[in-house]
């Protein structure tokens, strides 16, 4: 029997059977295989799956160094598009695993606004309520005045709850359908190494320390830096809510913290380091180019980093502005945002991480295996 | 419409013209650059398509020692020569050619200097990992890092400009006729360097030497490699050199395109399994060599095959040994079931393997090896000389093979300044070529993989050097 044709056109309804046609092109080329693990592993895989696509695709970090080099670019006939591809399984990928199946929205920037206006709302009536009306007069720089500590910890705590769950439950489906045994996900060392390759952002150098080809046709480390700032920013700022548990639970300290406090300091770092980051790849963004994405990863992509600016930029705020009177309303602000990225974290780019960790230490496990021709 | 720009290009006297856009013009180009010249590049394809064939290749063959970071050994010039005299006829000018294998040391050195990067060997190429260098990306990625070194070095490049004809002057080229955007314009330079490939994407042209089997090639570059500039230069009275029938060819799949189809398309089965004509039978000996020594003399086979059709068949025991091909493969419970899939009478495809099958040695599986050569022999008609397993073991697998042909050795004759040399008298003044238009100089019959790079990055640096230096005040 015939495997399948070779056509110029894309697959329409069918992604994987477009996305296999043009991997079989890569398999039956390999020129690639020195940029990043997508090729290699591509090369262990001779007879893809569905489950196989998902792997690379969230394996893929996006850096275009393929497309480049790829002499089968549209408009050959071949038409092979590994970017633009990948960008779309990736898509698909949060759309099945992330309960309840909800597309990454084209353009949720209205909704966004609206949810944030409302929970600010919500949240100043509440002040109010608990506090019979003294919640926003004050200005002694603590949080705890304006909202309830217990308030808080319930209205901050829901949603994050939420959206781990929903992500934990996510990466077992994922792993599931590109793997198989949920007793694979527990090898320590693997995971060190998956985790050190990720946090580095190994995958994005472009195979001889040059960088990636994006957001043009010369090879820069702007997109992997900028991306540190994020990623390293957001680490921070995780670390920074840590450490502030961690001086009210077990040291007895109550915010505000001083200047030159752990939460202070790593939070300033973190946030600022991730408005950079942002704006960085915002800017890069919109000089790459869009044939090689797709419509709805561009907007997801531009509407994350956006959310992503205001969410710092209102912390950052709430800290410079603690001791005067605007602090309630800007942490109301702030507040709001937060409490609007948890709930609907898992239905943004932000869980791009989850399945890429996912697929760089599924990687690791095959690499590390002694290799078997397929 | 003239735009500004070309008006500029015209009026200006250009060091050095290089026409082509691939490997050996880039190479010329930034040499010629090296010594100070003033250097324009015309590429008959537009930016997505430039390159020629160089777009296709991934590795360069040169001589290097045990320290090369990208290779696994150590290859000595005594080794290379070696190889290239023991392909098709050897070499056509021993000197020339001497001259590539030595200067053929200094090359990847160059490369990274001017922007190439290198990658380990890729795999399913891992036999080539010690005598090959991989591009990181293959060509086309080099050529882009070429192009960009380029504009940094201040070369102009156009693009989408296709020379029609040249001027001379008794043995001095005046004027360089193009057409571009459009319309015509008339450039000149003090010294031209051509590097425009051969003409191995121009059917009549071939059919000249090879009669209507040339309709059924198919060309694994692109149809600009239609040998115009060759054309315009042997009726200005460059003398040719090379075979006229000399080119490298591989087998690819019968199912892919016409033209253009470069690395994807080919078939590496064939060392495997058996390989039919379209009458069932087998015509040539499948175990000779692993490709890709010797993986240029299926082009050929196949071409001198009845309707330039042939078949590769394979087994369950083999599979999976070599790159899956990228159309997929026919396969089924019997030999003749995959032969009546491929149109091939399936009777006679069953008694020609049966028939291969009985003269296979009975330990044949116990001796098999893939990686390397096993001796495993079947003393059949053809006989074939390695890794002659029986052919038994369902299900079948098989594909339709075709000439695939990579780029023609005719071209012109140069000397050791890469001078072109003219049928009566001296050579030009200032014509010089580079890469496949004189490839005939050193290939006559068969290929080494990874060498028409070799010769286009050799003979670029000669001819762009001594291009920016010939005559120079």
């Amino acid at each position: 029997m015939i495997a399948h044709s070779v056509t110029t056109k894309r697959g329409g309804q069918d992604g994987f059977r477009d996305a296999k046609r043009q991997l079989d092109i890569c398999n039956s080329c390999r020129y690639c295989a020195g940029y990043c693990p997508v090729w290699p592993a591509l090369e262990r895989r001779t007879d893809l799956t569905p489950g196989d696509v998902t792997h690379l695709a969230n394996l893929c970090h996006d850096c275009r160094d393929c497309y480049l080099a790829c002499m089968y670019t549209p408009p050959h006939e071949f038409g092979v598009n590994p970017p633009q591809t990948f960008a779309e399984e990736r898509t698909a990928t949060y759309h099945r695993f992330i309960w309840p199946a909800a597309r990454i929205r084209q353009s949720a920037v209205l909704a966004t606004v609206i949810a944030v206006v409302a929970m600010a709302v919500i949240l100043v009536g509440l002040a109010l309520l608990v506090t019979r009306g003294n919640a926003l007069g004050t200005s002694d720089g603590s949080p705890y005045s304006v909202i309830q500590h217990g308030l808080l910890i319930v209205l901050v705590g829901a949603p994050a709850v939420y959206a781990v769950v929903v992500i934990l439950a996510a990466i077992l489906r994922y792993w599931r359908f590109t793997s198989g045994s949920v007793r694979e996900l527990f090898h320590g060392q693997a995971w060190m190494s998956a985790i050190g390759q990720a946090v580095t952002l190994k995958h994005q150098s472009g195979g001889a320390e040059q960088g990636c080809t994006y957001p043009d046709d010369r090879p820069r480390q702007q997109r992997r830096v900028f991306h540190e700032f994020v990623m390293l920013g957001f680490l921070l700022t995780f670390f920074s809510t840590a450490s502030a548990a961690f001086s009210q639970y077990v040291m007895s300290a109550l915010p505000p913290y001083p200047v030159v406090s752990v939460p202070v300091i790593t939070g300033t770092i973190g946030g600022i380091g991730q408005v950079v980051g942002c704006a960085g790849l915002l800017l890069l963004k919109r000089r790459s180019e869009r044939g090689q994405t797709t419509p709805v990863m561009w907007r997801a992509d531009f509407s994350f980093l956006w959310a992503l600016v205001v969410l710092n930029l209102t912390g950052l705020l709430v800290l410079f502005v603690r001791d005067t009177p605007v602090f309630p309303w800007l942490l109301i602000v702030h507040l709001a945002c937060v409490i609007v990225t948890f709930s609907v974290a898992p239905y943004t780019k932000f869980v791009h991480f989850v399945f890429r960790v996912l697929a760089i230490y599924q990687n690791v496990l095959e690499t590390r295996a002694p290799v078997s021709p397929a | 419409m003239t735009s500004p720009g070309w008006s500029q290009v015209a009026s200006r006297l250009w060091d050095v013209i290089v026409i082509g856009g691939g490997n050996a013009a880039l190479v010329s180009a930034l040499s010629a650059r090296d010594e100070g010249a003033e250097v324009l590049l015309i590429e008959r394809s537009d930016v997505i398509f430039r390159g020629g064939n160089s777009r296709h290749t991934r590795n360069i063959r040169c001589v290097h020692g045990d320290d090369s970071e990208w290779n696994t050994g150590a290859y000595t010039g005594e080794e290379l020569w070696k190889d290239l005299c023991g392909i098709g006829t050897g070499p056509s000018n021993e000197a020339l050619a001497r001259l590539t294998v030595e200067a053929s040391q200094s090359a990847p050195e160059w490369m990274y200097a001017h922007g190439g990067r290198f990658q380990p060997p890729l795999a399913g190429t891992l036999h080539l990992g010690r005598t090959n260098t991989f591009f990181l990306g293959g060509g086309k990625a080099l050529i882009n890092s070429y192009y960009r070194s380029a504009e940094a070095a201040g070369i102009h490049v156009r693009y989408e400009t296709k020379v029609t004809g040249f001027e001379f002057d008794q043995n001095r080229c005046t004027g360089l006729l193009v057409e571009a955007e459009g319309g015509a314009h008339r450039l000149q330079a003090k010294n031209i360097v051509v590097a425009a490939g051969g003409f191995e994407a121009n059917i009549e042209w071939l059919r000249r030497y090879w009669g209507d089997a040339a309709l059924n090639y198919h060309i694994r570059g692109p149809r600009t490699n239609d040998g115009s500039v060759l054309a315009n230069l042997l009726e200005a009275g460059a003398h040719s050199a090379g075979e006229e029938r000399g080119f490298h060819s591989v087998a690819v799949d019968a199912r892919s395109p016409k033209y253009d189809g470069g690395i994807a398309t080919r078939v590496d089965s064939i060392p495997m399994g058996l390989v039919l004509n379209k009458n069932a039978e087998r015509f040539y000996d499948e175990g000779e060599d692993i490709w890709p020594k010797r993986y240029a003399i299926w082009g050929k086979n196949i071409a001198l095959q009845p309707d330039q059709i042939a078949y590769a068949i394979w087994d369950s025991q083999v599979q999976g040994m070599f790159l899956p091909p990228m159309y997929g493969t026919f396969s089924g419970p019997s030999v003749a079931d995959v032969a009546g899939q491929l149109g091939i009478d399936p009777d006679q495809a069953a008694t020609t393997v049966a028939e291969f099958n009985r003269h296979t040695a009975p330990d044949a599986r116990a001796r098999f090896d893939p990686s390397g050569y096993d001796g495993v022999s079947a003393a059949s008609q053809p006989p074939k000389s390695n890794w002659a397993l029986p052919v038994d073991t369902a299900p079948f697998y098989g594909i339709p093979l075709r000439p695939g042909i990579t780029f023609t050795y005719m071209g012109v004759q140069v000397d050791s300044q890469a001078r072109v040399q003219r049928v009566d008298g001296p050579a030009f003044d200032n014509v010089f070529a580079a890469g496949e238009i004189m490839s005939g100089n050193i290939l006559s019959t068969g290929y080494l993989a990874g060498f028409g790079m070799a010769i286009g990055t050799v003979w670029g640096r000669i001819a762009g050097k001594e291009a920016a230096l010939n005559d120079r005040t």
